[in-house]
């Protein structure tokens, strides 16, 4: 349904919502929610928890959807970005305070700007192939990072090292990959 | 080697912090944190889209899992607020926040409980509750969250103090009479402690008011001045 839906279709009616049309609200939902439904399902792994999630995903779709801006990204991706954003959200809230590690950390200034994405079926051979050139068990953790929204200490306690060791691994992983993905 | 050591102030480490930010491995008080860095910073905007983007490629591998059928309804009513006046309210609060107080006197609170306890437990859920409260004859708009600390924080969105009155929030659970819970200051923020007695039976269905009361509170314990505001909990 959702990935066979036309990006362009996806995009008109999420402006359509933004317009406060009901109808297109309803289209929008039944060709994406079963996307936007696996997602938060793989992230909370709790059908209860999910299906709470999916509905208020979708609240905030409508109420933001004049936040969209097409061309930025591709309708499809700001949904799911939506769903798995609140599906974090809720797993962060779920998770003791205790975690809270290097919170002195600075960002110095930033440098410059990186060049806009190319076409989405690029991307997707472009990460592949950047995610191979990390030793597989590292390639692994960013999969799990992003598609089921592991912490360090699960990653960690997956991985069976202890958890300085996978928060070095994943930011040289992720330091080794950008240079990847820009050369 | 501690953690921080390779990424620190570096051009790299920056990446890595907002790769991890895109990521989601930061914890709630750094991810707010880093969050308010990048939307301040547009060279750390572009970079979050970039990782955004990229790591969107690897979407297809969610699988599409249907949600079930009654659910629908349920978003319908939340969303447009059919048939459920709160919701209609909590649709009116977005729309009044951007707006001069008008004729119409509206008086909103709105409520976030969060039930997590301090050392959850496997299966532990973070609910969400909201009440809009309405009546006619007040200008005060109000929104309070609780963030499992027990205690509301309210902020005033309108309203003016009425000279030697004061407003009261009160809970009303069931059939019980309603339980002060103390004077409210109007338009400014401010935090009250919910006893344990009223925080025993919160959830959905409780009932925030808020009343005008002589200078202190009611003298009485129980409400004794008009109504502003009034409006049932629910979940968001």
């Amino acid at each position: 349904m959702s990935t066979t839906a036309p990006s362009r279709d996806i995009a008109d009616l999420i402006a359509r919502c933004a317009l406060r049309d009901r109808a297109a609200f309803r289209l929008l939902y039944e060709r994406t929610s079963a996307k936007l439904f696996g997602v938060t399902l793989r992230i909370l792994k709790d059908r209860s928890e999910a299906e709470e999630a999916i509905q208020e995903v979708y609240v905030k779709i409508w109420q933001r959807a004049d936040r969209y801006v097409a061309g930025n990204t591709s309708p499809i991706s700001w949904l799911v970005a939506v769903a798995r954003n609140h599906a974090l959200d809720k797993l962060r809230a779920r998770r003791p305070a205790a975690d809270d590690i290097d919170v002195a950390l600075e960002i110095p200034d930033s440098g410059p700007s990186p060049e806009r994405a190319a076409a989405d079926s690029e991307e997707r051979g472009r990460i592949e192939h950047c995610l191979g050139t990390l030793d597989p068990d590292r390639a692994e953790a960013v999969r799990g990072a992003y598609l089921d929204g592991y912490s360090y200490e699960e990653l960690a306690s997956r991985f069976a090292v202890p958890l300085n060791t996978m928060r070095t691994w994943l930011r040289r992983s992720l330091i080794k990959l950008k240079e990847c993905l820009t050369t | 080697m501690s953690a921080s050591d390779d990424i620190g102030g570096d051009h790299e480490g920056r990446n890595a912090l907002v790769a991890e930010y895109v990521l989601g491995l930061l914890s709630t008080s750094e991810h707010e944190r880093v969050g308010r860095l990048i939307e301040a910073d547009a060279g750390l905007r572009a970079e979050r889209d970039f990782w955004v983007a990229r790591f969107a490629a690897l979407d297809d591998e969610y699988a599409e899992v249907p949600p079930p059928a009654h659910l629908y309804a349920a978003i319908e009513a939340r969303a447009f607020g059919e048939g459920q006046k709160r919701v209609s309210l909590w649709e009116n609060l977005l729309i009044w926040r951007g707006i001069a107080a008008g004729a119409l006197a509206v008086a909103i609170a709105a409520i976030g409980f969060n039930l997590l306890q301090p050392a959850p437990d496997v299966g532990t859920l973070t609910t969400q509750l909201v009440a809009a409260l309405e009546e006619e004859g007040s200008d005060v708009k109000f929104v309070a969250l609780y963030d499992g600390s027990g205690s509301v924080r309210l902020t005033a969105l309108s309203g003016e103090d009425v000279p030697d009155r004061d407003f009261e929030l009160w809970a009303i659970q069931g059939d019980n009479a309603p339980v002060s819970m103390g004077v409210i200051p109007v338009g400014e923020r401010s935090t009250v402690t919910i006893a344990p007695e009223i925080l025993a039976g919160w959830g959905e269905g409780s009932v925030l008011a808020i009343t005008l009361e002589p200078e202190g509170g009611s003298p009485s314990g129980a409400p004794t001045g008009p109504i502003v505001a009034k409006g049932a909990v629910t979940r968001i």
